[in-house]
Protein backbone atom coordinates (compact mmCIF):
# COMPACT_ATOMS: atom_id res chain seq x y z
CA UNK A 1 0.00 0.00 0.00
CA UNK A 2 1.37 3.41 -1.09
CA UNK A 3 0.68 6.90 0.31
CA UNK A 4 1.04 10.58 -0.73
CA UNK A 5 0.78 11.34 2.50
CA UNK A 6 3.90 11.12 5.35
CA UNK A 7 4.64 11.99 8.70
CA UNK A 8 6.44 10.89 11.71
CA UNK A 9 3.46 11.21 13.84
CA UNK A 10 1.41 8.44 12.05
CA UNK A 11 4.81 6.88 10.60
CA UNK A 12 4.26 3.87 12.97
CA UNK A 13 0.79 3.02 11.93
CA UNK A 14 1.65 3.18 8.22
CA UNK A 15 4.67 0.50 8.53
CA UNK A 16 1.86 -1.60 9.63
CA UNK A 17 -0.32 -1.11 6.99
CA UNK A 18 -1.30 -4.46 4.94
CA UNK A 19 1.20 -6.53 6.78
CA UNK A 20 1.14 -8.37 9.75
CA UNK A 21 4.66 -9.08 11.98
CA UNK A 22 3.73 -12.39 14.52
CA UNK A 23 6.02 -13.71 17.19
CA UNK A 24 3.80 -16.53 17.26
CA UNK A 25 4.05 -18.00 14.26
CA UNK A 26 1.60 -18.96 11.40
CA UNK A 27 0.59 -21.46 8.17
CA UNK A 28 3.26 -21.14 5.73
CA UNK A 29 0.92 -22.65 2.73
CA UNK A 30 2.85 -25.60 1.85
CA UNK A 31 6.04 -25.50 4.10
CA UNK A 32 3.52 -26.13 7.34
CA UNK A 33 1.85 -24.70 10.35
CA UNK A 34 4.32 -22.85 12.83
CA UNK A 35 3.45 -22.38 16.62
CA UNK A 36 6.75 -20.78 18.56
CA UNK A 37 9.51 -22.30 16.54
CA UNK A 38 8.12 -25.62 16.49
CA UNK A 39 6.85 -27.64 13.33
CA UNK A 40 2.84 -28.10 14.38
CA UNK A 41 2.35 -31.46 12.57
CA UNK A 42 5.80 -32.51 13.24
CA UNK A 43 7.36 -31.45 16.67
CA UNK A 44 3.94 -30.86 18.57
CA UNK A 45 0.77 -33.68 17.09
CA UNK A 46 0.75 -36.44 18.70
CA UNK A 47 4.27 -35.96 21.13
CA UNK A 48 3.27 -32.62 23.52
CA UNK A 49 -0.17 -32.50 25.18
CA UNK A 50 -3.10 -30.24 24.53
CA UNK A 51 -2.23 -28.79 28.01
CA UNK A 52 0.94 -28.28 26.91
CA UNK A 53 0.17 -26.42 24.11
CA UNK A 54 -2.10 -24.65 25.54
CA UNK A 55 0.62 -23.19 28.14
CA UNK A 56 2.55 -22.65 24.97
CA UNK A 57 0.30 -20.53 23.24
CA UNK A 58 0.04 -18.45 26.47
CA UNK A 59 3.01 -17.58 27.21
CA UNK A 60 5.29 -18.84 24.21
CA UNK A 61 6.94 -21.64 26.97
CA UNK A 62 6.49 -24.73 26.53
CA UNK A 63 6.39 -26.93 29.84
CA UNK A 64 7.13 -30.05 30.65
CA UNK A 65 4.49 -32.81 30.31
CA UNK A 66 4.25 -33.20 34.39
CA UNK A 67 3.82 -29.21 34.90
CA UNK A 68 1.33 -29.74 31.88
CA UNK A 69 -0.52 -32.36 33.65
CA UNK A 70 -0.67 -30.26 37.08
CA UNK A 71 -2.39 -27.41 34.39
CA UNK A 72 -4.91 -30.00 33.51
CA UNK A 73 -5.81 -31.22 36.74
CA UNK A 74 -6.06 -27.72 38.01
CA UNK A 75 -8.14 -27.12 34.96
CA UNK A 76 -10.46 -29.78 36.23
CA UNK A 77 -10.85 -28.75 39.29
CA UNK A 78 -12.05 -25.21 38.65
CA UNK A 79 -15.08 -26.26 36.70
CA UNK A 80 -17.79 -28.31 37.70
CA UNK A 81 -21.28 -29.37 36.27
CA UNK A 82 -23.53 -27.21 38.71
CA UNK A 83 -25.64 -24.48 37.40
CA UNK A 84 -25.87 -22.59 40.62
CA UNK A 85 -22.41 -21.41 40.30
CA UNK A 86 -23.11 -18.46 38.16
CA UNK A 87 -21.41 -19.05 35.02
CA UNK A 88 -22.57 -22.54 34.89
CA UNK A 89 -26.03 -21.32 35.20
CA UNK A 90 -25.41 -18.79 32.46
CA UNK A 91 -24.63 -21.74 30.34
CA UNK A 92 -27.76 -23.58 31.50
CA UNK A 93 -29.92 -20.41 30.45
CA UNK A 94 -28.80 -20.60 27.36
CA UNK A 95 -29.54 -24.02 26.76
CA UNK A 96 -33.15 -23.70 27.91
CA UNK A 97 -33.43 -20.98 24.96
CA UNK A 98 -31.55 -22.50 22.87
CA UNK A 99 -28.60 -20.54 22.28
CA UNK A 100 -26.07 -22.85 20.16
CA UNK A 101 -23.32 -24.91 22.67
CA UNK A 102 -20.57 -22.08 21.30
CA UNK A 103 -22.68 -19.18 22.31
CA UNK A 104 -23.59 -20.66 25.74
CA UNK A 105 -20.41 -21.49 26.56
CA UNK A 106 -18.44 -18.48 25.69
CA UNK A 107 -20.88 -16.31 27.45
CA UNK A 108 -20.26 -18.62 30.61
CA UNK A 109 -16.74 -18.25 30.05
CA UNK A 110 -16.57 -14.55 29.62
CA UNK A 111 -18.87 -14.50 32.93
CA UNK A 112 -15.97 -15.87 34.76
CA UNK A 113 -14.14 -13.08 33.98
CA UNK A 114 -15.18 -11.71 37.17
CA UNK A 115 -13.77 -9.82 40.71
CA UNK A 116 -15.04 -12.92 42.78
CA UNK A 117 -14.74 -16.03 40.62
CA UNK A 118 -13.30 -17.87 37.61
CA UNK A 119 -9.99 -16.76 35.85
CA UNK A 120 -9.32 -12.90 36.38
CA UNK A 121 -8.71 -13.21 40.51
CA UNK A 122 -5.87 -15.22 39.89
CA UNK A 123 -3.83 -11.56 38.40
CA UNK A 124 -4.67 -10.36 42.51
CA UNK A 125 -3.80 -14.08 43.57
CA UNK A 126 -0.17 -14.22 41.98
CA UNK A 127 -0.07 -10.18 42.97
CA UNK A 128 0.00 -10.81 47.09
CA UNK A 129 2.00 -13.92 46.64
CA UNK A 130 4.84 -12.27 44.83
CA UNK A 131 4.83 -9.12 46.95
CA UNK A 132 4.28 -11.04 49.90
CA UNK A 133 7.42 -13.14 48.84
CA UNK A 134 9.16 -9.86 48.36
CA UNK A 135 8.51 -8.20 51.86
CA UNK A 136 9.34 -11.89 53.38
CA UNK A 137 12.77 -12.08 51.46
CA UNK A 138 12.96 -8.70 53.38
CA UNK A 139 12.17 -10.54 56.58
CA UNK A 140 8.79 -9.66 57.06
CA UNK A 141 6.53 -12.45 58.95
CA UNK A 142 3.80 -14.30 57.65
CA UNK A 143 1.88 -13.15 60.35
CA UNK A 144 2.77 -9.55 59.83
CA UNK A 145 1.93 -10.45 55.95
CA UNK A 146 -1.84 -11.00 57.28
CA UNK A 147 -1.85 -8.53 59.61
CA UNK A 148 -1.03 -5.74 57.00
CA UNK A 149 -3.58 -7.30 54.80
CA UNK A 150 -6.39 -7.52 56.89
CA UNK A 151 -5.45 -3.81 58.00
CA UNK A 152 -6.10 -2.72 54.41
CA UNK A 153 -9.75 -4.32 55.10
CA UNK A 154 -10.69 -3.14 58.57
CA UNK A 155 -9.15 -5.89 59.85
CA UNK A 156 -10.87 -8.67 57.60
CA UNK A 157 -9.03 -11.27 55.91
CA UNK A 158 -10.06 -9.96 52.83
CA UNK A 159 -6.70 -11.10 50.58
CA UNK A 160 -7.06 -12.69 47.84
CA UNK A 161 -6.49 -16.68 47.09
CA UNK A 162 -7.32 -17.21 50.81
CA UNK A 163 -11.14 -18.04 52.05
CA UNK A 164 -13.71 -18.55 49.38
CA UNK A 165 -17.32 -17.50 48.56
CA UNK A 166 -20.32 -19.75 49.90
CA UNK A 167 -17.85 -21.97 51.92
CA UNK A 168 -14.61 -22.45 54.38
CA UNK A 169 -12.64 -24.97 52.99
CA UNK A 170 -11.54 -25.81 49.64
CA UNK A 171 -11.04 -29.56 48.84
CA UNK A 172 -9.38 -28.71 45.49
CA UNK A 173 -6.17 -27.83 47.02
CA UNK A 174 -6.18 -31.02 48.99
CA UNK A 175 -6.44 -33.08 45.67
CA UNK A 176 -3.99 -30.62 43.79
CA UNK A 177 -1.49 -31.43 46.22
CA UNK A 178 -2.11 -35.09 46.04
CA UNK A 179 -1.72 -34.52 42.10
CA UNK A 180 1.58 -32.52 42.63
CA UNK A 181 3.26 -35.11 44.90
CA UNK A 182 2.20 -37.75 42.30
CA UNK A 183 4.12 -35.80 39.50
CA UNK A 184 6.90 -35.25 41.29
CA UNK A 185 6.73 -30.93 41.55
CA UNK A 186 8.58 -30.13 44.52
CA UNK A 187 6.86 -26.89 46.83
CA UNK A 188 9.16 -23.91 45.92
CA UNK A 189 8.97 -20.70 48.58
CA UNK A 190 6.04 -19.05 47.56
CA UNK A 191 4.05 -22.05 48.21
CA UNK A 192 5.87 -22.78 51.00
CA UNK A 193 4.84 -18.47 52.41
CA UNK A 194 1.53 -19.66 51.14
CA UNK A 195 1.51 -21.97 53.37
CA UNK A 196 2.82 -20.53 56.23
CA UNK A 197 -0.01 -17.79 55.73
CA UNK A 198 -2.19 -20.16 55.21
CA UNK A 199 -1.83 -21.52 58.84
CA UNK A 200 -1.64 -18.24 60.18
CA UNK A 201 -5.48 -16.92 58.60
CA UNK A 202 -6.94 -20.66 60.62
CA UNK A 203 -5.50 -19.47 63.22
CA UNK A 204 -7.15 -16.39 63.40
CA UNK A 205 -10.10 -16.32 61.25
CA UNK A 206 -10.42 -20.16 60.70
CA UNK A 207 -9.77 -19.46 56.97
CA UNK A 208 -7.50 -21.60 54.37
CA UNK A 209 -6.17 -21.32 51.03
CA UNK A 210 -8.54 -21.35 48.14
CA UNK A 211 -7.52 -22.77 44.70
CA UNK A 212 -6.51 -19.44 43.20
CA UNK A 213 -3.87 -18.93 46.30
CA UNK A 214 -2.67 -22.61 45.80
CA UNK A 215 -2.42 -22.69 41.86
CA UNK A 216 -0.63 -18.37 42.30
CA UNK A 217 1.73 -19.81 44.52
CA UNK A 218 2.86 -22.91 42.80
CA UNK A 219 2.91 -21.13 39.61
CA UNK A 220 4.63 -18.34 41.24
CA UNK A 221 7.20 -20.63 42.07
CA UNK A 222 7.98 -21.74 38.33
CA UNK A 223 8.48 -18.56 36.93
CA UNK A 224 5.02 -17.51 35.81
CA UNK A 225 3.44 -14.02 35.49
CA UNK A 226 0.10 -13.50 36.89
CA UNK A 227 -0.29 -12.23 33.32
CA UNK A 228 0.62 -15.28 32.22
CA UNK A 229 -1.27 -17.09 34.65
CA UNK A 230 -4.69 -15.14 33.57
CA UNK A 231 -4.11 -16.27 30.04
CA UNK A 232 -3.61 -19.88 30.45
CA UNK A 233 -6.49 -20.07 32.60
CA UNK A 234 -8.46 -17.72 30.07
CA UNK A 235 -11.27 -20.50 29.52
CA UNK A 236 -10.92 -22.42 32.68
CA UNK A 237 -14.67 -22.95 33.35
CA UNK A 238 -15.78 -23.87 30.39
CA UNK A 239 -16.39 -27.59 30.50
CA UNK A 240 -18.48 -27.28 33.50
CA UNK A 241 -20.77 -24.78 31.44
CA UNK A 242 -21.26 -26.88 28.95
CA UNK A 243 -22.71 -29.31 30.95
CA UNK A 244 -24.85 -26.97 32.24
CA UNK A 245 -25.56 -26.32 28.73
CA UNK A 246 -26.33 -29.55 27.73
CA UNK A 247 -28.63 -30.52 30.66
CA UNK A 248 -30.84 -27.52 29.99
CA UNK A 249 -30.91 -28.28 26.11
CA UNK A 250 -32.31 -31.99 26.53
CA UNK A 251 -34.98 -30.74 28.41
CA UNK A 252 -37.97 -28.66 27.32
CA UNK A 253 -36.90 -25.22 26.70
CA UNK A 254 -37.65 -22.19 28.87
CA UNK A 255 -38.14 -25.03 31.68
CA UNK A 256 -35.12 -24.38 33.69
CA UNK A 257 -35.51 -22.59 36.32
CA UNK A 258 -39.12 -21.03 35.84
CA UNK A 259 -40.47 -17.91 37.28
CA UNK A 260 -43.82 -17.04 37.55
CA UNK A 261 -44.45 -13.09 37.40
CA UNK A 262 -44.32 -12.95 41.11
CA UNK A 263 -40.84 -14.51 41.61
CA UNK A 264 -39.21 -11.19 40.63
CA UNK A 265 -39.87 -8.81 43.57
CA UNK A 266 -40.71 -4.90 42.40
CA UNK A 267 -40.04 -2.73 44.98
CA UNK A 268 -40.33 0.86 42.35
CA UNK A 269 -42.58 3.24 41.58
CA UNK A 270 -46.37 2.90 41.91
CA UNK A 271 -48.26 2.44 38.25
CA UNK A 272 -48.35 6.45 37.41
CA UNK A 273 -50.00 7.97 34.57
CA UNK A 274 -47.26 8.50 31.51
CA UNK A 275 -47.26 12.91 31.64
CA UNK A 276 -47.60 14.33 28.37
CA UNK B 1 -1.72 -28.49 55.63
CA UNK B 2 -3.89 -31.22 56.73
CA UNK B 3 -7.23 -32.57 54.61
CA UNK B 4 -8.80 -32.33 58.45
CA UNK B 5 -7.97 -28.17 58.02
CA UNK B 6 -9.39 -27.80 54.50
CA UNK B 7 -12.68 -29.46 55.59
CA UNK B 8 -15.49 -27.55 53.40
CA UNK B 9 -18.58 -25.92 55.37
CA UNK B 10 -20.95 -23.96 54.48
CA UNK B 11 -21.13 -20.50 55.38
CA UNK B 12 -24.70 -20.61 55.33
CA UNK B 13 -25.21 -17.45 53.47
CA UNK B 14 -28.88 -15.34 53.58
CA UNK B 15 -29.69 -15.33 49.64
CA UNK B 16 -32.79 -13.31 49.06
CA UNK B 17 -35.96 -15.14 48.51
CA UNK B 18 -36.68 -13.18 45.66
CA UNK B 19 -34.58 -11.50 42.87
CA UNK B 20 -35.50 -7.53 43.82
CA UNK B 21 -35.72 -4.91 41.16
CA UNK B 22 -36.93 -1.64 40.95
CA UNK B 23 -36.98 -1.01 37.28
CA UNK B 24 -39.73 -3.28 35.74
CA UNK B 25 -43.07 -5.02 36.91
CA UNK B 26 -44.61 -7.51 35.70
CA UNK B 27 -48.56 -7.70 36.40
CA UNK B 28 -49.50 -11.53 35.99
CA UNK B 29 -52.25 -12.69 33.50
CA UNK B 30 -55.26 -13.70 36.08
CA UNK B 31 -55.21 -17.06 34.20
CA UNK B 32 -51.62 -17.48 33.65
CA UNK B 33 -49.19 -16.35 36.54
CA UNK B 34 -46.20 -16.94 34.21
CA UNK B 35 -47.70 -14.22 31.57
CA UNK B 36 -47.84 -10.89 31.78
CA UNK B 37 -50.38 -8.59 31.13
CA UNK B 38 -48.60 -6.03 31.61
CA UNK B 39 -45.63 -4.57 32.27
CA UNK B 40 -44.43 -1.34 33.78
CA UNK B 41 -41.13 0.76 33.97
CA UNK B 42 -40.66 2.34 36.74
CA UNK B 43 -44.33 2.58 36.87
CA UNK B 44 -45.18 3.90 33.46
CA UNK B 45 -47.42 1.40 31.50
CA UNK B 46 -44.99 0.01 28.68
CA UNK B 47 -47.78 0.51 26.03
CA UNK B 48 -48.62 3.80 27.08
CA UNK B 49 -44.67 4.97 26.97
CA UNK B 50 -45.01 3.40 23.01
CA UNK B 51 -48.24 5.79 21.96
CA UNK B 52 -46.44 9.35 24.30
CA UNK B 53 -42.60 8.83 24.25
CA UNK B 54 -39.28 8.40 22.11
CA UNK B 55 -36.81 5.46 22.61
CA UNK B 56 -34.44 7.66 23.92
CA UNK B 57 -36.52 8.98 26.71
CA UNK B 58 -37.29 5.30 27.64
CA UNK B 59 -33.94 4.53 27.50
CA UNK B 60 -33.23 7.52 29.91
CA UNK B 61 -36.25 6.19 32.09
CA UNK B 62 -34.69 2.50 32.11
CA UNK B 63 -31.48 3.77 33.92
CA UNK B 64 -32.60 7.30 35.88
CA UNK B 65 -35.89 6.16 36.93
CA UNK B 66 -37.33 9.31 35.48
CA UNK B 67 -38.15 10.57 32.30
CA UNK B 68 -36.12 13.05 31.27
CA UNK B 69 -36.28 16.75 30.49
CA UNK B 70 -36.43 18.30 27.10
CA UNK B 71 -32.56 19.16 26.82
CA UNK B 72 -32.04 15.68 28.60
CA UNK B 73 -33.45 13.75 25.82
CA UNK B 74 -31.85 15.51 23.33
CA UNK B 75 -28.45 15.81 24.54
CA UNK B 76 -28.65 11.74 25.04
CA UNK B 77 -30.29 11.52 21.63
CA UNK B 78 -27.50 13.58 19.78
CA UNK B 79 -24.78 11.64 22.04
CA UNK B 80 -26.55 8.45 20.43
CA UNK B 81 -26.46 9.87 16.94
CA UNK B 82 -23.27 10.84 17.35
CA UNK B 83 -21.42 7.41 18.12
CA UNK B 84 -23.92 4.88 16.30
CA UNK B 85 -21.25 3.91 14.65
CA UNK B 86 -17.54 3.23 15.74
CA UNK B 87 -16.75 3.11 12.08
CA UNK B 88 -15.05 0.50 9.80
CA UNK B 89 -11.56 0.74 10.64
CA UNK B 90 -12.29 0.17 14.58
CA UNK B 91 -11.16 -3.02 15.62
CA UNK B 92 -14.90 -3.99 17.29
CA UNK B 93 -15.96 -3.12 13.63
CA UNK B 94 -13.61 -5.23 12.34
CA UNK B 95 -14.33 -8.18 14.10
CA UNK B 96 -18.18 -7.63 13.29
CA UNK B 97 -17.28 -7.47 9.72
CA UNK B 98 -14.75 -10.83 9.37
CA UNK B 99 -17.82 -12.74 11.80
CA UNK B 100 -19.98 -11.51 8.57
CA UNK B 101 -17.50 -12.65 5.97
CA UNK B 102 -16.69 -15.73 7.47
CA UNK B 103 -20.18 -16.58 8.11
CA UNK B 104 -20.86 -17.02 11.09
CA UNK B 105 -24.27 -17.31 12.50
CA UNK B 106 -25.78 -13.85 12.52
CA UNK B 107 -26.97 -14.10 15.98
CA UNK B 108 -23.17 -14.00 16.96
CA UNK B 109 -22.21 -10.76 15.05
CA UNK B 110 -23.09 -8.59 17.40
CA UNK B 111 -22.24 -10.29 20.87
CA UNK B 112 -18.87 -10.48 19.15
CA UNK B 113 -18.31 -7.39 18.01
CA UNK B 114 -19.56 -6.09 21.36
CA UNK B 115 -17.16 -8.17 23.19
CA UNK B 116 -14.23 -6.46 21.23
CA UNK B 117 -16.10 -3.05 21.59
CA UNK B 118 -15.47 -3.73 25.53
CA UNK B 119 -11.79 -2.72 25.38
CA UNK B 120 -9.92 -0.12 27.61
CA UNK B 121 -8.59 1.30 24.43
CA UNK B 122 -11.10 3.31 22.51
CA UNK B 123 -13.78 0.96 23.91
CA UNK B 124 -16.14 0.21 26.49
CA UNK B 125 -13.91 -0.45 29.08
CA UNK B 126 -12.29 3.30 29.39
CA UNK B 127 -15.91 4.61 29.59
CA UNK B 128 -16.41 4.04 33.52
CA UNK B 129 -12.64 5.16 34.71
CA UNK B 130 -13.15 8.15 32.50
CA UNK B 131 -16.55 9.30 34.05
CA UNK B 132 -15.11 7.94 37.86
CA UNK B 133 -12.09 10.27 36.45
CA UNK B 134 -14.23 13.42 35.42
CA UNK B 135 -16.19 13.06 38.52
CA UNK B 136 -13.06 13.83 40.46
CA UNK B 137 -11.55 16.43 38.66
CA UNK B 138 -14.23 18.62 37.04
CA UNK B 139 -14.24 20.86 40.58
CA UNK B 140 -10.27 21.51 39.92
CA UNK B 141 -9.24 24.02 37.02
CA UNK B 142 -8.89 22.05 33.85
CA UNK B 143 -5.59 23.54 32.40
CA UNK B 144 -3.91 23.11 35.91
CA UNK B 145 -4.99 19.51 35.99
CA UNK B 146 -3.84 19.19 31.96
CA UNK B 147 -0.69 21.38 32.76
CA UNK B 148 -0.10 18.69 35.53
CA UNK B 149 -0.55 15.63 33.59
CA UNK B 150 1.70 16.65 30.66
CA UNK B 151 4.11 17.66 33.27
CA UNK B 152 4.19 14.31 35.26
CA UNK B 153 3.37 11.70 32.74
CA UNK B 154 5.36 9.62 30.41
CA UNK B 155 4.31 8.99 27.02
CA UNK B 156 4.63 5.05 25.66
CA UNK B 157 7.51 4.50 24.13
CA UNK B 158 5.27 3.75 21.08
CA UNK B 159 1.63 4.08 19.88
CA UNK B 160 -0.82 6.08 21.39
CA UNK B 161 -0.71 7.97 24.73
CA UNK B 162 -3.93 7.92 26.77
CA UNK B 163 -2.83 10.27 29.19
CA UNK B 164 -6.32 10.67 31.21
CA UNK B 165 -9.10 8.29 30.34
CA UNK B 166 -10.79 8.67 27.22
CA UNK B 167 -8.37 11.91 26.14
CA UNK B 168 -5.30 11.47 24.23
CA UNK B 169 -3.57 10.93 20.98
CA UNK B 170 -5.55 9.21 18.06
CA UNK B 171 -3.39 7.67 14.64
CA UNK B 172 -0.61 10.06 16.95
CA UNK B 173 -2.92 13.22 16.61
CA UNK B 174 -5.65 15.03 17.89
CA UNK B 175 -8.62 13.34 16.71
CA UNK B 176 -10.67 15.98 15.06
CA UNK B 177 -14.22 14.27 14.60
CA UNK B 178 -14.07 13.47 18.27
CA UNK B 179 -13.41 17.14 18.76
CA UNK B 180 -16.35 18.49 16.87
CA UNK B 181 -18.82 16.47 18.33
CA UNK B 182 -17.97 16.91 21.84
CA UNK B 183 -18.12 20.96 20.98
CA UNK B 184 -21.38 20.19 19.22
CA UNK B 185 -22.57 18.67 21.99
CA UNK B 186 -21.28 20.94 24.57
CA UNK B 187 -23.03 23.79 22.83
CA UNK B 188 -26.74 22.44 22.73
CA UNK B 189 -29.25 23.66 25.31
CA UNK B 190 -29.12 22.99 28.97
CA UNK B 191 -26.44 22.32 31.82
CA UNK B 192 -23.36 20.14 31.04
CA UNK B 193 -20.77 20.65 33.36
CA UNK B 194 -19.05 17.80 33.00
CA UNK B 195 -18.75 17.78 29.20
CA UNK B 196 -17.76 21.79 29.62
CA UNK B 197 -14.82 20.50 31.46
CA UNK B 198 -13.56 18.28 29.38
CA UNK B 199 -13.89 20.41 26.32
CA UNK B 200 -11.36 23.18 28.01
CA UNK B 201 -9.36 20.22 29.02
CA UNK B 202 -9.08 18.51 25.83
CA UNK B 203 -8.20 22.31 24.48
CA UNK B 204 -5.57 22.80 26.92
CA UNK B 205 -3.95 19.23 25.02
CA UNK B 206 -4.61 20.07 22.32
CA UNK B 207 -0.68 22.02 21.45
CA UNK B 208 0.50 18.26 22.90
CA UNK B 209 -1.37 16.54 20.09
CA UNK B 210 -3.81 15.45 22.90
CA UNK B 211 -7.03 15.52 22.77
CA UNK B 212 -11.31 14.46 22.94
CA UNK B 213 -11.14 10.50 22.54
CA UNK B 214 -15.10 9.06 22.03
CA UNK B 215 -15.28 7.13 25.09
CA UNK B 216 -14.76 10.69 27.24
CA UNK B 217 -16.99 12.11 25.06
CA UNK B 218 -19.91 9.52 26.50
CA UNK B 219 -18.59 9.37 29.92
CA UNK B 220 -18.76 13.48 30.21
CA UNK B 221 -22.21 13.19 28.51
CA UNK B 222 -23.22 10.18 30.91
CA UNK B 223 -22.26 12.05 33.93
CA UNK B 224 -23.91 15.32 33.07
CA UNK B 225 -26.80 13.25 32.79
CA UNK B 226 -26.65 11.71 35.89
CA UNK B 227 -25.77 7.84 34.76
CA UNK B 228 -24.17 5.69 37.35
CA UNK B 229 -20.63 5.05 36.04
CA UNK B 230 -21.40 1.21 36.51
CA UNK B 231 -23.63 2.10 33.78
CA UNK B 232 -20.96 3.49 31.36
CA UNK B 233 -19.68 0.67 29.73
CA UNK B 234 -22.86 -1.12 28.39
CA UNK B 235 -24.26 2.13 27.49
CA UNK B 236 -21.29 2.60 25.12
CA UNK B 237 -21.85 -0.48 24.16
CA UNK B 238 -24.85 0.17 23.21
CA UNK B 239 -24.82 3.24 21.39
CA UNK B 240 -22.43 1.62 19.06
CA UNK B 241 -24.32 -1.40 18.55
CA UNK B 242 -26.26 -0.65 15.50
CA UNK B 243 -22.97 0.41 13.09
CA UNK B 244 -21.36 -2.53 14.75
CA UNK B 245 -24.07 -5.14 13.62
CA UNK B 246 -24.39 -3.15 10.32
CA UNK B 247 -21.24 -3.37 9.00
CA UNK B 248 -21.25 -7.60 10.09
CA UNK B 249 -24.42 -7.79 8.23
CA UNK B 250 -23.51 -5.97 5.09
CA UNK B 251 -20.97 -8.51 4.87
CA UNK B 252 -22.92 -11.72 6.02
CA UNK B 253 -23.90 -12.68 2.66
CA UNK B 254 -20.47 -12.20 0.55
CA UNK B 255 -17.67 -14.47 0.18
CA UNK B 256 -14.51 -14.75 2.36
CA UNK B 257 -12.84 -13.09 -0.68
CA UNK B 258 -14.57 -9.93 0.19
CA UNK B 259 -11.88 -8.50 2.67
CA UNK B 260 -8.25 -8.77 2.35
CA UNK B 261 -6.87 -11.46 3.47
CA UNK B 262 -2.89 -10.56 4.06
CA UNK B 263 -0.44 -12.10 1.74
CA UNK B 264 2.16 -14.43 2.51
CA UNK B 265 4.99 -11.66 1.34
CA UNK B 266 3.06 -9.68 3.69
CA UNK B 267 2.97 -12.05 6.46
CA UNK B 268 6.42 -12.02 8.67
CA UNK B 269 7.00 -14.47 11.55
CA UNK B 270 9.64 -13.18 13.62
CA UNK B 271 10.24 -15.15 16.67
CA UNK B 272 12.63 -13.58 19.61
Amino acid sequence: MSSNMNNSSYRLWDERRGKIQSKKGGWVVGNGIFNHGYSMMDDLVGKASYMQVLVLNATGRLPERPLADWFEACHICMSWPDPRIWCNQIGALGGTSRASVVAATTAGVLAADAKTYGSKPLLQGVQFIQSAMQDHRRGVSAEEIVSNACAKHRGKPNITGFARPLAKGDERVVAMERVQKQLGLPTGEHLQLALQIESTLMKQFNESMNINGYASAFLSDRGYTAEEIYRIFAIVVNSGITACYVDTNDKTPDAFLPLRCTDIEYTGKLARPVPC
Amino acid sequence: MSTERRKVESRNDVFVERTETKIWLEVEDQHNPYLADSCLCHGYDLLELTQKRSFVEVLYLLFRGELPGIDEARLLEQLMIALINPGPRHPATRAAMTAGVGSTDREHILPIALSIYGGSHLGAGEVEPAMDWLRKQRKHDPGQVAKELIANGTPPGEGDWHIAPGFGSRFGGVDPMATKIANHLSSLPGTHETLTWGCEFARALNSHTLGWLSPAIAAAVFTDLGFSPRAGAGLFQLLGAPGLLAHGVELSNKPVTAMPFVKDENYVIQYE
